[in-house]
C-alpha cells in the first residue's frame, strides 16, 4: 500500500530571481508502507529538497504530496500534523540539541504534539531505548555527551513522535564503523517494530546495500531510477557516468564478468557475494582447504 | 630520516576534582619524510589528539615531540614548528578566515611576516597545486565541500611545509568531495615529495598509504604496510575498525574454506584471486 | 533561500571607481559627505549632483543601483521635507489652515533639504558598491593604525570584522537549518503573543548560540595551525599603493568644493 507519494513536484529555489534554480523537475515517486527506499544522487540532485517536502517544510511550486492519500497542504493549518507522521532527521542533527537534559530534548516533539505527561514519559523512554541511550544519560545535558550519543539522542527526539514516515539525511556522516553499523540496525529495528516507511538519503552506497528494498535516484531534479536495490546496482555503469559509485563488492563482480566469470549483476553486499561464491566454487569443484 | 619523532608522548586532561583523563599511554612513533602516513582509529581511540601534537597545539604531559629536531614543548621554535607541520582539520567552514579564496591562502604567510611579492608568487602557486587557482576571487561559501577543503589545503601549502596533517578531511565531505581531496594530497606526496599524514577512519583511504598505524585508546596497536594491516582482519575488527570490502570478501571465502591470500587489498586483486582459484577447480 | 543574501551591496566591476585605494576613496567619502553642507545656493547644489552624476558615470554601475539604495530612506526624506516646508515664514504665502502656513520661502527649503539628504545617500552608496567589504575593513584598519600609538586594538578590530563577514553568510545558513529542524519537530514559531514567541525562539538561538561557540573555538585552532600570533610582525599580500588617479580624485574633489565656496560667495543663498 501507497503510504506517501508525489505528483510531478516542481520546485525553484530563488523564483524570478537572476539566480533561481530549478531543484525539482516533476517528480512523481510512491512509497510503499514498511519500505526502507534508499535515495540516492550526487550533491545538488534534489535529494534534501524532496525530504523538506515531504512533511512540509518547503511547499511545491506546483504538483502535490499526497500523505495516506490527501493532498498535505489541502488544510495549510493542518501542516504540523504532517509534520509529526513524516519524521525528519537532518544531516548532523546533534547540532539541533538545546534542552538543559537529553529527557528533555527527546519530549519536545511529543510535547509539541500534545500528548499526555504519561505518554510523553513513555515515549521518550522507548525512544532512548530504541537508539540505545541509557537512563543515566537522560538526566545528563545533550552537551556533556559523545558525539556518537549526541548523534543518537536527537534521533531519538524525533523516533519519539513515533513517526509513521521516518526520513534520515546521511544519519551515518561522520561515524566510525561500529557507530554507523550500530545506527542502520537501529534504523532497521524502528522500522520492524513500528512498521514504518523510512527514507534513507546517503552517500554511502554499502550502508545503501545493505539496508535498501528500493533505490530512488535522482538526478539534477529528476527521478532517474527507481527500482529494487539489486535492479539499480545492476546498472553500475550508469550510476558511475552520474558521479555515483556502486559498493566496492559490486565493482569485484563487475571485474569477474570482465574476466569471464559467470556471475550474476545483481550482487553488492560482501554476505550474498560469499554466499554466490560459494555455490559458483562447489559447483566447478574448487578444492576447500 | 625521520621528520616528526614522538618519544613516549603522554597526553591527559586534568580535572580540578576528578581523576586526569589519560587520552595517550606513551606513543612512540617517527615519520619518515616523503612518506604517505594513514592514521587510523574509531572515533576516541586518541588518534586527532596525537595529531595536534605534531604542530604544537597540544603539548605533551609526558615524554617529547621532535619536529625537524626541534622539540615542540620549546616556546623559541612555537611558529618554525607549526610552518614545518602545517594542519588542515576536519570542518572546510571553520577554517577559513577571509570571504575571498586569496586572502585567505595569504593568511598563513602573512602571519609569517613574508615579503607582500613572495606571497603572491606563494598564494598562486598553492592555488594551482590544489587545481583551485580559477576560484582565487570567489566566496569561499559558495563552493563545494571539496573545493573548500582544497582551498583550506592550498592555504597551508602558502607556509611551505615539509609535513602536511590533515585530521578527518573528508568525513564532511560527499563521495565527489572526498575524492578531490585524496587525489589532490596524494598528488602533492607524489610530485613534491610533501610528507603526508592522513587521519581517517574510512579504510578505502588508508590503503593508497605507504604506512598505516593504528591508534587504539591511546596507543600504538599495529604499523605497517597497508597489506600488511589489512591483512590481520579479526584484529582490527577487534578494534572497532573494518577492512576495505574486497579484503572482507576474501576473508569471508577463506574462512568458507577456500584458500584465497590474506593480503588482497583492491578490487582488481580480489577478482584475479577468485578467477585464478576457479581454474584450479576446472584444472582439478 | 536565506543564503543567498548578499553581504554589503558590493557590485563588481573595473571602472576607475573600482581600482581606487580604498583608504582614499573612505577619506573622500567622508569629504563628500562634509562637501554636501557647503553649498547653500540652488546653483551650488546643482554643482553637486553634476558631480554625483559624473561619480557614477566613472563607476560604470547601471543609475537603477543607486536608485535602489535610496529607496528604503525615502519615507524618512519625505518627513523631514515636510516638516520643513512648515517652519520656514519667508517669500509670499501659498497656503493656511488653522496654525499651518506655507510660503514658497518653505518650499524651496524642503526641496534643496530633501535633495542634499538624497546626494548624501547616493554618495555614500557609491563607496559600498564599488568598495567589497574586505577592502573596506583592510583600509580602516590601515587608516586607523596611527591609533596604535594610544593602545588602540586597530588588527584585532579589523580581524573581526573580517571574520565577522566571512561567517555571517555561514551563520545565516545555519540558522535556516536549525529551524528546519526544530519545525521538523513540531516547533510553532509563528503563533501566540510575544512572550511565547520569544520563548518558541529558544530551540533555534540556543543551538545557533552553540554552534558559534564551537564554530570559533575550530576557527581559533585553525588560525594557530597557520600561525597566527596577532598583528604584531605580519605582512599584508595586498600592499595599498596610491597611484596618479587617487591623487587626481583629490584635485577633482578640490576643485569641487573651491567652486562650491565661490558660488556661496557670490550668489544669493537658497536657505
Amino acid at each position: 500500500m501507497t503510504v506517501l507519494e508525489t505528483r510531478d513536484l516542481c520546485y525553484t529555489y530563488g523564483a524570478g530571481m537572476p539566480f533561481a534554480h530549478a531543484a525539482l523537475r516533476g517528480v512523481s515517486v510512491a512509497f510503499e508502507e514498511g519500505r526502507l527506499t534508499a535515495v540516492i544522487g550526487h550533491t545538488g540532485s534534489g535529494k534534501s529538497t524532496l525530504a523538506q517536502h515531504l512533511n512540509g517544510l518547503l511547499k511545491p511550486e506546483s504538483g502535490e504530496i499526497l500523505l495516506e492519500g490527501k493532498n498535505i497542504w489541502e488544510d495549510p493549518k493542518k501542516i504540523r500534523d504532517v509534520r509529526f507522521k513524516v519524521g525528519m532527521v537532518f544531516q548532523y542533527p546533534e547540532y539541533q540539541l538545546f534542552e538543559d537534559t537529553v529527557e528533555k530534548d527527546i519530549a519536545f516533539g511529543p510535547r509539541n504534539m500534545g500528548l499526555s505527561e504519561e505518554e510523553i514519559a513513555a515515549r521518550v523512554k522507548e525512544a532512548a531505548a530504541a537508539v540505545g541511550l541509557s537512563d543515566t544519560l537522560l538526566q545528563k545535558s545533550p552537551f556533556d555527551l559523545s558525539g556518537g550519543e549526541k548523534r543518537r539522542a536527537a534521533i531519538a527526539g524525533v523516533l519519539a513522535m513515533r513517526p509513521r514516515v521516518l526520513v534520515l539525511d546521511e544519519p551515518t556522516a561522520g561515524l566510525d564503523p561500529v557507530g554507523r553499523e550500530q545506527m542502520l540496525r537501529q534504523i532497521e529495528q524502528y522500522r520492524e517494530t513500528h512498521d514504518a516507511t523510512v527514507l534513507l538519503i546517503s552517500h554511502s552506497m554499502e550502508d545503501v546495500a545493505r539496508l535498501a528494498d528500493r533505490v530512488l535516484v535522482l538526478k539534477d531534479g529528476e527521478v532517474a531510477m527507481y527500482d529494487t536495490a539489486p535492479a539499480v546496482f545492476a546498472r553500475a555503469d550508469e550510476l558511475e557516468a552520474m558521479g555515483l559509485t556502486v559498493p566496492s563488492v559490486a565493482r569485484v563482480f563487475a571485474a569477474l564478468r570482465q574476466r569471464g566469470v559467470p556471475v550474476p549483476a545483481d550482487v553488492y553486499t560482501v554476505k550474498k557475494a560469499c554466499a554466490v561464491l560459494c555455490d559458483l566454487f562447489e559447483e566447478r569443484g574448487v578444492p576447500t582447504c | 630520516m625521520e621528520i616528526i619523532k614522538a618519544n613516549a608522548v603522554k597526553f591527559e586532561y586534568a580535572y580540578p576534582d576528578e581523576a586526569p583523563r589519560v587520552v595517550l599511554h606513551g606513543v612512540d612513533l617517527g615519520i619518515e619524510k616523503g612518506s604517505f602516513v594513514a592514521l587510523l582509529g574509531h572515533n576516541g581511540s586518541g588518534k586527532s589528539t596525537l595529531a595536534k601534537h605534531f604542530n604544537a597545539i597540544l603539548l605533551p604531559t609526558g615524554g617529547t615531540v621532535l619536529v625537524d629536531g626541534m622539540d615542540t614543548a620549546d616556546e623559541a621554535h612555537l611558529y618554525d614548528v607549526r610552518r614545518t607541520v602545517g594542519m588542515v582539520l576536519q570542518n572546510p567552514d571553520n577554517q577559513m578566515v577571509s570571504s575571498i579564496v586569496e586572502e585567505d591562502v595569504a593568511f598563513g604567510p602573512e602571519n609569517l611576516g613574508v615579503p607582500p611579492q613572495e606571497i603572491c608568487r606563494r598564494v598562486e602557486d598553492a592555488l594551482r597545486a590544489v587545481d583551485m587557482y580559477a576560484y582565487r576571487d570567489s566566496a569561499p561559501h559558495k563552493l563545494s565541500g571539496g573545493q573548500k577543503q582544497r582551498i583550506a589545503i592550498a592555504g597551508i601549502l602558502a607556509m611551505q611545509p615539509e609535513v602536511l596533517v590533515l585530521d578527518e578531511p573528508t568525513a564532511m565531505l560527499d563521495p565527489v568531495g572526498r575524492r578531490e581531496v585524496l587525489e589532490t594530497v596524494h598528488r602533492l606526496n607524489r610530485e613534491r615529495g610533501m610528507t603526508v599524514i592522513l587521519i581517517t577512519h574510512y579504510m578505502e583511504e588508508a590503503v593508497g598509504a605507504d604506512r598505516v598505524v593504528v591508534i587504539d585508546d591511546g596507543s600504538v596497536r599495529m604499523d605497517g604496510t597497508p597489506r600488511e594491516i589489512f591483512s590481520q582482519v579479526e584484529e582490527l575488527r577487534a578494534l572497532q575498525l573494518d577492512v576495505p570490502q574486497p579484503t572482507a570478501l576474501a576473508f569471508a571465502l577463506r574462512k568458507a574454506g577456500y584458500p584465497l591470500p590474506r593480503d588482497i587489498l583492491t578490487e582488481a586483486e580480489c577478482a584475479d584471486a577468485i578467477a585464478a582459484l576457479l581454474q584450479k577447480g576446472v584444472s582439478a | 533561500m536565506l543564503k543567498d543574501i548578499t553581504i554589503g551591496q558590493f557590485f563588481p566591476a573595473k571602472s576607475v571607481l573600482h581600482r581606487m585605494d580604498p583608504r582614499m576613496k573612505l577619506l573622500l567619502t567622508l569629504g563628500f559627505i562634509c562637501m554636501v553642507f557647503v553649498p547653500k545656493t540652488w546653483a551650488g547644489l546643482a554643482l553637486i549632483v553634476v558631480f554625483l552624476a559624473m561619480c557614477v558615470a566613472f563607476s560604470g554601475l547601471p543609475a537603477r543601483l543607486i536608485f535602489k539604495s535610496i529607496k528604503p530612506i525615502l519615507p524618512l526624506i519625505l518627513f523631514t521635507s515636510v516638516i520643513n516646508m512648515f517652519y520656514t515664514g519667508s517669500g509670499t504665502l501659498l497656503w493656511s489652515w488653522k496654525f499651518l502656513h506655507i510660503y514658497t520661502g518653505g518650499l524651496s527649503n524642503a526641496a534643496f533639504i530633501a535633495l542634499r539628504i538624497l546626494c548624501l545617500i547616493a554618495g555614500s552608496s557609491l563607496l559600498t558598491y564599488t568598495t567589497p567589504p574586505t577592502a573596506l575593513t583592510d583600509a580602516l584598519e590601515r587608516l586607523l593604525s596611527p591609533l596604535k600609538v594610544f593602545h588602540f586594538k586597530v588588527h584585532e578590530l579589523a580581524m573581526m570584522m573580517t571574520i565577522a563577514l566571512r561567517f555571517i553568510p555561514t551563520l545565516v545558513e545555519e540558522t535556516d537549518k536549525i529551524m528546519s529542524a526544530q519545525k521538523a519537530r513540531g516547533a510553532d514559531l509563528e503563533s501566540g503573543g510575544l512572550l511565547r514567541r520569544v520563548k518558541a525562539m529558544l530551540p533555534i538561538l540556543i543551538p545557533l548560540f552553540v554552534s558559534a561557540f564551537r564554530r570559533a573555538y575550530e576557527l581559533a585552532t585553525a588560525m594557530e595551525c597557520r600561525c597566527y600570533h596577532g598583528g604584531d610582525g605580519r605582512t599584508r599580500m595586498k600592499e595599498l599603493h596610491l597611484h596618479c588617479r587617487d591623487f587626481l580624485a583629490v584635485g577633482v574633489c578640490l576643485v569641487y568644493l573651491t567652486a562650491l565656496i565661490v558660488l556661496n560667495i557670490f550668489l544669493p543663498h537658497a536657505i
